[in-house]
């Protein structure tokens, strides 16, 4: 190994390698932290929802004018929806899953309790959401039509509910246990605190917003109850049989709409459109973000591929000596190869650093858990990888030099 | 040592060939010191490169120490110049970012020493040629005489057979040169075989035997002078 006389060779070559180093060194802290938050908004942005995605939609008819009784015709839709054939379970909602809009509310243990222990999206529905939704319930039972409750107006201050919640707000309110039915908590504090009863878990529920918002660490901490509102735009969440979505959603569209009836549909959307109009914007974030490390990267290895082009351009005369002083091509070969590691490995020892100090840095205000060492260590080792490949092609050529261009005086 | 019969060399491009020997015909013993000269674009180079491995010869014979190196590939004829064959050049050639020491480790480490053993080939041959104290020092910082001897120490130092040099005074001036040339002569009387090319008629005289190259041949004069000194050879004694 030449290990010693490259590095002799390297300090007296400092600005080179410098500039090669930090290129490096930049390229490994941005690539590792860049994949680091792609990987973090894809796995969001796959994280499921709970929901029976492929045979749920959506659907909503805003009042432009006053309704008599606003309680009345959303049971009168519901009989609608429920008379399309191929529809399974229909149930009229305050909010859906990555529907990006919604109720979110504090939930405190105790009465007199000052701060919330938890925030969650606060589902209001008039009939099983289980159901409607394809919910899985992981313990205790969905609602009996007995719990339903019908408000003419807000708010249900006082009113004790039954409720069920997902297992991942479970978990934040009670995280010393694994079973929750028949637990007590409150909607709000004081003397106007609604009594929450657990009757049910779900195994997931997500929010409106998905993951990585309102202060939600899953994206799932949701809370179901029996609740039936007066609302001037009441939105449905349709469950059909397996294939037969798209035929229910054009009937469900006519279904709701007659003439003159002071209503204008909101177009319908599949769980599949929310779910690709949640995170529309995090896929093309992420696709920038990875399409711009990836010129960082190849902007490094033309850096890599310049010098060495160079050095070996600058050291013919040498090579040349070495071959005839008894150098195989292979001996000049891995000499190349090796000087470009060592000075690749130069910029990586120096990017581990700068890669967790930034970090740091973006952890704090992405909210986001610490770069994990197997993402550095992939970042590692693509550089390495790049480094070697970028000088694969002028090491190759300097091995080609031939021996005799030591006796050339030009 | 070194034989070369009926050999030839061609360059061909898509337009021209050029012959840069033909018919050439050389036998230096083990132990000779031959000088080389002719003009200017006689071939005295190519024969050079040809006998160093540093280029293939494209017709003939040549024996390097009684084996053929014609067919050889290219790490073959790596490692017999490694192991047989020291060069010195015109311009030094000596790796300017090492200091002495490493400049003449380089051919060591390619022939597969341990750490001991090339430290000690080291230090020998650097103290050979009177430049033990200076093997921190780089390049850069000796005259090119002393150059020159790193030079000659790093042929030196893996004991090759035969040492090539190329017009190994070019460069230095008459002082220097002298002290070089005394330095070959020395080594050559120790047994090392050397073939010397050179355009200094002086320095030719201070060679055992001359061949001279006129055209890619060896003169007609040269190859009886060389058939002469090969009935009678002896080493020439070394210069004080």
């Amino acid at each position: 190994m030449e290990l010693k006389p490259i590095l002799k060779t390297l300090l007296r070559n400092k600005i080179g390698v410098a500039v090669i180093a930090t290129q490096v060194a930049l390229t490994l802290a941005i690539a590792s932290n860049v994949f680091y938050i792609v990987a973090d908004k894809v796995s969001a942005a796959r994280q499921p929802s709970g929901v029976d995605e492929a045979n749920v939609f959506r659907i909503r008819a805003a009042n432009y004018r006053d309704v008599a009784d606003p309680l009345a015709q959303q049971k009168r839709d519901e009989a609608a929806l429920r008379s399309i054939p191929g529809v399974q379970q229909v149930a009229m909602v305050n909010q859906v899953p990555l529907g990006q809009s919604g109720n979110n509310s504090g939930f405190f243990l105790k009465r007199d309790q000052q701060q919330s222990t938890t925030n969650c999206a606060t589902y209001e529905a008039a009939d099983s959401l289980v159901d409607a939704l394809g919910l899985k319930l992981i313990e205790g039972r969905d609602f009996t039509p007995e719990e339903y409750l019908e408000f003419t107006e807000y708010p249900t201050e006082g009113q004790p509910l039954p409720v069920i919640v997902s297992e991942a707000m479970a978990r934040v309110m009670y995280p010393e246990e694994s079973r929750y039915v028949g637990r007590v908590f409150y909607q709000g504090n004081g003397d106007k605190a609604s009594e929450l009863r657990i009757v049910g878990v779900v195994e997931t529920l997500s929010t409106p917003w998905g993951r990585t918002s309102w202060g939600s660490k899953t994206g799932g901490e949701s809370l179901v109850m029996p609740v039936r509102m007066p609302t001037m735009s009441p939105q449905y969440v349709v469950r059909t049989e397996p294939g037969r979505q798209s035929e229910a959603l054009k009937a469900a569209e006519s279904a709701l709409i007659q003439p003159g009836d002071g209503r204008i549909l909101v177009p319908a959307n599949t769980m599949l459109e929310l779910r690709e109009h949640r995170y529309r914007n995090d896929y093309f974030l992420s696709s920038m973000m990875a399409t711009m490390t990836g010129l960082l990267v190849l902007v490094t290895a033309t850096g890599i591929l310049g010098m060495a082009s160079f050095w070996v351009g600058q050291r013919r005369k040498q090579i040349g000596v070495r071959r005839a002083l008894g150098a195989r091509r292979s001996d000049i070969l891995r000499y190349y190869l090796l000087e470009n590691f060592i000075v690749t490995s130069i910029g990586i020892v120096a990017g581990v650093v700068l890669a967790l100090v930034l970090n740091q840095l973006v952890a704090e205000s992405l909210q986001l858990s610490r770069l994990p060492l197997s993402d550095l260590a992939i970042g590692m080792a693509m550089l390495w990888l790049v480094g070697q490949a970028a000088t694969f092609a002028p090491a190759r050529r300097a091995s080609q030099i031939a021996p005799a261009t030591a006796t050339r005086s030009v | 040592m070194l034989t070369m019969k009926q050999l030839s060399k061609v360059y061909r491009t898509h337009l021209i060939e050029t012959h840069a020997l033909r018919s050439f015909d050389i036998d230096v013993r083990e132990g000779e010191f031959v000088a080389v000269t002719g003009p200017s674009g006689s071939g005295k180079t190519t024969f050079l490169n040809i006998a160093g491995l540093l280029e293939e010869f494209t017709g003939g014979e040549f024996l390097l120490d009684g084996v053929s190196v014609r067919g050889l590939d290219d790490d073959a004829r790596s490692r017999l110049r490694n192991q047989k064959i020291g060069f010195i050049f015109q311009g030094f050639n000596l790796i300017p970012d090492l200091n002495l020491f490493d400049n003449v480790d380089v051919p060591l480490r390619y022939r597969g020493f341990n750490g001991a053993e090339r430290k000690r080939r080291i230090e020998h041959a650097l103290e050979r040629v009177g430049l033990a104290s200076r093997m921190k020092h780089y390049p850069a910082e000796l005259s090119g005489g002393q150059q020159q001897r790193v030079a000659i120490a790093r042929a030196l130092a893996g004991e090759p057979r035969l040492l090539l040099a190329d017009e190994p005074t070019g460069n230095l001036d008459t002082a220097m040169a002298r002290g070089v040339m005394e330095l070959l002569e020395e080594i050559n009387g120790q047994g090392t075989t050397i073939v010397m090319v050179t355009h200094d008629p002086e320095l030719a005289q201070r060679a055992q035997r001359n061949v001279h190259i006129i055209d890619g041949q060896v003169s007609d004069l040269d190859r009886n002078v060389t058939l002469l000194h090969t009935a009678a050879h002896k080493p020439v004694a070394m210069s004080a």
